[in-house]
């Protein structure tokens, strides 16, 4: 059994030799260290990289003008990367990570809900403050954590203008097939869409939840025997595409055609090309609403200029809204005059100047709930209705931001 | 709704129609190899993006690829080969399950590539054959019949009559056929096992790469696809009775009808539920596959 | 059982015990937690695969099960913890006594999908019922302790090696399954009850993966079907078995060390390359199977006991 024995002392010897190696903490810095969880791998990888181009691009945006400014001295800010690898637990060693070893002051949040969900706790416990540019999901303001905002509303915020916009239009929609595919948000997106149609007095002709990345061919020869007026579906990119397609290839088209989240992302026209024409979707942000930023970007138009500038690929609101994250973060370190390193006077101090502010960015405004089933979450935008046409996005709604008319009833494909 | 029963039945056939491409080369790769190849998927992943970047620069017409595929992984499947093989013959351990982790952590390097390569993001292949159905109508009942998803069955039932007509017409076939039944006798008939194997394994990855570019016309592809198509690839072949090819599209049919029907008359929610409860239950009562005629 | 057994036992459970109090940071607590646990996860796969020769691709399944009641109890009925994992241990042994009575009937490649098929059937179950939460997961009372965890977690596993060892290695039992791995039919003709055993290893792999499944909930305070019912644990359960060594208790507990910290440390300070570890990964564990079947510590021991008989042969 001596074999137990020296099995023991090498495992005991690996896991512990890397601790007498690593020193963190750098107590005299005079930068600003941010931490940033998100999925840069597995499943939920595109996503996760989308929050982290816009995480990015604030980094560098800000850094270019010398850093934060605190008080008349600027302080550049230092990104300090964890994966999430779209896994929970990673999100919570992530977190666990970067709150001991590294110390940050702050952090830019995850991509997805379910990660969120696992690394809120371990921020509560460290009480380090984060804001998430994406996770849209309503389970996670309803868990109410103190230190947990984030810039981008829920679904169930969002989800029943697009309902709104198609109800307005001639002659108004009557019926509706909803459809969701079965993970937190497009769940929450379905639910949204379904209780938006219901109270506009639409008929819900079927309401389904179906499993993720299903092929919806049979489900679609429904939809075409029973002719809806509006085909509603929350989803995934590739759901999306693979729907789009499944009406193609048996050659139907609803009415209207609405989809959430993946329309305003550049792989969806890039995919489909002609085919992705007149589809609906929702947004927070465009690049061309007629927002006016105080920090940074002074509106819409130049920071998706910049964005395209820095990446070669356009931003979409989940970028906005992640590099919004930064700037919300930047100008409450400027109310509260904090200096890095932060100290747990300072991040609380941080956490209630966060509740308080109200600011104009290029991503819209910028309010946190302080109560209700948005806690935390940015209530100062508006959802947008959007449409493809032309092969970009085009805001049809509500009309006081609506740039052109929606094209209604969509075009049949073999018509284009 | 009566009046979808055709409709199901049809998207039920058509759905088995891919499952049987997904699912064939595999089972032929197992019944002569023994080989469970976890890589099936990144094959098919493999092949829809070499067919998404051939359309991309050539403008063809994707179906007209498809030889130029098969052809460039059938050399590849040829060229990997000889390394299964001297994993297949390990004196100890489990042989099947050393294919198994070998060709799993070949998957894991292929996909870890594409994704270096091709980035995060979803594709998909247009073709013209996408655009356009035939429709049937007779009173209340319709028919929608998409023609790629045809095209899909047709390519389906080409390969395997063509793999019938190997296996059972020529010499070669005969040679496989031996070598699938009794390994060493075959070997003293005369058969080259390494050489006929390297043929089949080229014939399996030639195939499943096909498939993939026949699959990112109907469907989008990304460089994370292949764990879905290699778990289907597996449950097909197993139903089926593993390594018995002609098990292969009644297990698929089945599959498809299963999924068909639950989208259209019973509850979509259930539709995967159902489909792996069945493959289970049905291994439950028919432990070598459908059939019994399972390796 | 003789002295230099309980004389190594009792130093490993020292330098376990002693751990915490030297490792401060609550980081490297957490890694050395998760490398245990997947130590147990491997460990548990190999009993009934590599001594038994069954492949449980659904092994994942038991470690769901063992989470999910877990939660349920915890959550909906109020259950302290230790309670409630032991009643998901309880859950995954119960799990396994009704299906492996009908699946272990099959042999081979057919008992390997049949246990994948019913435990993706268990996961598609998970995302539509609403007691489990269905897409959105369940959240644990947080309880953020992380020397807690290392204890629970670490004591665990410790116990569950030690009843395996005793079991498989010294107890005659172990060389009852492994007559099954090596001739079913065989075994059956010597007396033996092959149905019997093989339910009873099912059983013993489900209920300790059940446990550490309820402990992983509570510990990382929110589970959903896609991280505690998808392939991911299986897959690496299984690669750490095959790349540490099928057929003993050792072998898969290095494996699951040594690839846990290997992948932790990557992540932790290479995750700028991320996509490389997929690609590093896969190398490896396809090398060591072309080079290494019996996986590292087989391949070691194996030099080792050559070198012995050598050795001895010469003194004569």
């Amino acid at each position: 059994m001596k074999r137990v024995f020296t099995v023991g002392l090498c495992i005991f010897g690996m896991l512990l030799g890397p601790l007498f190696g690593l020193a963190y903490g750098d107590e005299g810095r005079n930068y600003f260290k941010v931490g940033v969880i998100t999925s840069l791998s597995g499943d939920l990888a595109t996503g996760g990289n989308v929050t982290k181009r816009g995480y990015d691009l604030w980094a560098q945006e800000v850094n270019r003008l010398g850093g934060i400014e605190i008080d008349g001295k600027k302080y550049p800010v230092k990104l300090v990367y964890a994966d999430a690898q779209s896994e929970p637990s990673a999100g919570a060693s992530a977190a666990e990570r970067l709150a001991t070893q590294e110390k940050v002051d702050f952090i830019l949040g995850p991509y997805s809900s379910g990660v969120t969900l696992a690394c809120a706790p371990v921020l509560e416990k460290y009480k380090i403050p984060m804001i998430t540019g994406s996770a849209e999901s309503p389970i996670i303001w309803k868990q109410k954590f103190r230190y947990t905002f984030g810039t981008i509303p829920p679904v169930n915020y969002t989800g029943s203008t697009p309902m709104k916009t198609l109800a307005s239009l001639t002659p108004p929609p009557k019926t509706a097939i909803i459809l969701g595919s079965n993970d937190a948000f497009s769940k929450a997106t379905a639910e949204a869409f379904k209780a938006s149609a219901e109270a506009l007095g639409i008929k819900i002709l079927k309401y389904d939840i179906v499993p993720q990345g299903q092929d919806l061919t049979p489900y679609m020869a429904v939809a075409k025997a029973t002719r809806p007026d509006i085909i509603a579906f929350g989803g995934h990119d590739e759901e999306l595409i693979n729907l789009v397609k499944a009406l193609r290839q048996i050659n139907y088209t609803p009415k209207a055609l609405l989809m959430h989240y993946g329309v305003t992302e550049p792989a969806f026209v890039e995919a489909l090309g002609k085919d992705a024409e007149g589809v609906f979707g929702a947004t927070v942000w465009t690049s061309t609403i007629p927002t006016h930023g105080e920090v940074l970007w002074p509106d819409a138009k130049s920071y998706a200029e910049a964005a395209l500038k820095a990446f070669n690929v356009p931003a979409d609101y989940t970028q906005a809204g992640s590099s919004a994250a930064g700037i919300a973060f930047q100008v409450a370190l400027a109310q509260i005059k904090a200096t890095p390193p932060l100290s747990p006077e300072e991040r609380e101090a941080l956490v209630e100047a966060l509740e308080k502010i109200n600011i104009r960015t290029f991503y819209g405004t910028v309010n946190f709930a302080t109560e209700g089933q948005y806690y935390h979450a940015n209530v100062g935008l508006t959802p947008l209705t959007v449409q493809i046409q032309n092969g970009h996005t085009a805001i049809v709604g509500p009309p006081e931001y609506a740039e052109s008319p929606a094209i209604y009833p969509m075009k049949p494909w073999n018509q284009r | 709704m009566l009046q979808l029963l055709p409709q199901a039945i049809v998207d039920g056939i058509l759905i088995g129609g891919i499952y049987i491409t997904v699912a064939i080369g595999f089972s032929l790769a197992y019944g002569v190899m023994h080989v469970i190849d976890f890589a099936v998927g990144e094959w098919i992943m493999l092949g829809a993006f070499m067919g998404f970047y051939l359309n991309r620069w050539l403008g063809l017409e994707p179906i007209l690829l498809f030889p130029v595929i098969f052809l460039s992984f059938f050399v590849v499947g040829l060229w990997i080969q000889p390394l299964i093989h001297r994993v297949l013959s390990g004196r100890r351990g489990n042989p099947v399950l050393m294919g198994l982790v070998f060709t799993f952590g070949l998957a894991l390097m292929i996909r870890g590539i594409a994704l270096t390569v091709f980035g995060f993001y979803s594709h998909s292949i247009p073709s013209s054959l996408a655009q356009g159905s035939l429709f049937f109508q007779v009173g209340p009942i319709f028919v929608t019949i998409p023609l790629i998803r045809l095209t899909g069955l047709g390519y389906a039932v080409l390969v395997t009559m063509g793999l019938y007509y190997i296996l059972h017409r020529t010499d070669f076939g005969l040679a496989v056929r031996a070598l699938a039944q009794h390994k060493e006798a075959a070997g003293l008939m005369g058969v080259n096992a390494r050489r006929t194997g390297g043929h089949v394994y080229g014939l399996y990855t030639g195939i499943s790469a096909t498939t993939g570019a026949l699959i990112g016309c109907i469907f989008s592809i990304s460089a994370q696809m292949g764990p879905d198509y290699t778990i289907f690839a597996f449950f097909v072949v197993v139903l089926a009775g593993m390594g018995y090819l002609p098990g292969v599209p009644w297990a698929a049919f089945l599959l498809g009808f299963v999924q068909s029907f639950f989208l259209i008359y019973l509850s979509p929610s259930y539709t995967m539920l159902a489909v792996f409860a069945a493959l289970y239950l049905i291994l439950l009562i028919s432990p070598k596959g459908i059939f019994g005629k399972g390796v | 059982m003789g002295r230099k057994f309980y004389a190594s036992i009792s130093v490993v459970v020292l330098l376990f015990l002693v751990v915490p109090l030297v490792v401060h940071d609550t980081f490297y607590l957490r890694v050395i937690t998760e490398a245990i646990m997947w130590i147990g996860l491997a460990v548990t796969w190999d009993v009934l695969a590599g001594y038994t020769g069954y492949l449980n691709f659904g092994h994942g399944a038991f470690f769901g099960i063992g989470a999910y009641t877990t939660a349920i109890l915890m959550v909906h009925k109020g259950w302290p913890f230790f309670a409630a994992s032991i009643a998901g241990g309880t859950m995954a042994g119960l799990g396994a006594l009704i299906a492996g009575i009908p699946t272990l009937r099959l042999r081979g490649a057919y008992f390997a999908i049949a246990t994948w098929a019913l435990a993706r059937a268990i996961q598609q179950l998970a995302l539509i019922l609403d007691i489990t939460g269905g897409p959105d997961g369940m959240r644990l009372p947080p309880f953020l302790q992380p020397r807690f965890f290392f204890y629970v977690m670490g004591g665990t596993v410790l116990i569950i090696f030690i009843v395996f060892w005793y079991l498989f290695e010294v107890h005659p039992f172990g060389l009852k399954v492994k007559a099954i791995r090596e001739n079913e039919d065989g075994a059956m003709a010597m007396g033996l009850n092959p149905a019997r055993i093989k339910i009873k290893v099912f059983i013993i792999s489900a209920v300790p993966t059940g446990i550490i499944g309820g402990i992983y909930a509570y510990w990382i305070t929110y589970i959903d079907p896609s991280s505690t019912l998808g392939d991911l644990v299986t897959d690496q359960a299984v690669v750490m078995a095959v790349f540490g060594g099928l057929g003993t208790l050792i072998g898969p507990a290095i494996g699951a060390l040594i690839i846990s910290t290997f992948k932790t440390y990557f992540w932790a300070y290479l995750s700028d390359y991320q996509v490389l570890y997929l690609i590093i990964l896969g190398g490896l564990i396809a090398l060591s199977v072309v080079f290494m079947p019996d996986g590292l510590w087989g391949t070691v021991y194996g030099k080792i006991q050559n070198a012995r008989l050598a050795g001895s042969k010469e003194k004569r």
